[in-house]
């Protein structure tokens, strides 16, 4: 009687042990789960993208090949760029450029999910330093397609900047948007770079 | 007292410790199954990062500054436009 009241005791310390076993890896499967998204995109870094058209007043210019258009704000000009691309620039003093936008027809390898690396590695490329990929978030709804986004700061041989960088996948092109302000202009020109990238059209 | 003696209490145990064995062997897996998914994800960006620093070497040139390449912002310390290449 003993040893089977022992038994049937030591029967149900290991169904006990098994239950607290069992729970412990369902947390540690929830804990899991719940990691991944935050190590993959940061959606709400992006909630100021709305598309629609430009404001009134600003200027919309076209791509050479007419397959993607993008609006800029008053005072800002467009300068010299790429062939069969798109730039426009706030200057600053001593020619450095405060606030930048680029618009440019695909061309490499990027794709909507290598976006998020692709940019950044271009970047260090091009010959930016210090390059720090801050959000980054994929499935973006654009006017005309959607897209994947990256923001991120650098440094090049003159200035800092920070950047929002898109691939748009569109109903007529892919193409790239870019925009950019010297970090202690953010808050005031940030505004401006992302109403110019939410009326990109392509 | 008999029934719990022998032939009540050994099938009730043999039970109580299979259903205890199935649940232990369902926790390690379901635990396993877990750090290994971690170990995936952290695998990739380990893997991507150093995919991406071979990269580096064979596949892009880097931008001319100092008003070289094609002369425009990007080739004068200002910010890089949405090229792939140049």
């Amino acid at each position: 009687m003993a040893r089977v009241t022992a038994t049937a005791t030591s029967s149900r310390r290991l169904l006990l042990l098994a239950g607290l076993a069992l729970v412990a890896a369902l947390a540690l499967a929830g804990c899991g789960g719940g990691a991944r998204p935050a190590a993959t995109a940061a959606p709400g870094a992006f909630a100021w993208l709305t598309p629609a058209a430009a404001p009134s007043g600003w200027t919309v210019a076209h791509l050479p090949s007419g397959r993607a258009s993008l609006a800029y704000p008053p005072g800002w000009r467009s300068i010299h760029t790429d062939p069969g691309t798109f730039s426009a620039a706030l200057m600053g003093r001593h020619g450095t450029i405060r606030g930048y936008l680029n618009a440019t027809p695909q061309q490499g390898a990027e794709t909507l999910a290598n976006w998020a690396r692709f940019r950044p590695d271009h970047n260090k490329d091009e010959g930016d330093f210090n390059v720090v990929t801050e959000a980054s978030a994929l499935g973006l709804n654009f006017r005309t397609g959607s897209g994947s986004c990256v923001m991120d700061h650098y440094a090049t041989v003159r200035a800092h900047y920070r950047e929002i960088a898109c691939l748009v996948h569109g109903s007529r092109a892919n193409t790239v948007v870019v925009g950019a302000t010297l970090p202690r202009d953010w808050a005031r020109l940030g505004p401006q770079v992302e109403r110019a990238i939410s009326s990109l059209a392509t | 007292m008999d029934i719990l003696d022998t032939e009540g209490s050994t099938p009730m145990r043999i039970q109580l410790r299979k259903v205890a064995a199935s649940l232990l062997a369902f926790a390690a897996l379901l635990g396993g199954a877990t750090v290994g998914v971690a170990q995936a994800t952290d695998g990739g960006h380990a893997h991507a990062a150093k995919h991406h620093k071979k990269k580096h070497h064979h596949h892009k040139s880097k931008i001319p500054q100092h008003n070289g390449g094609d002369h425009d912002s990007d080739n004068n310390g200002g910010p890089s436009d949405g090229d792939g290449n140049i």
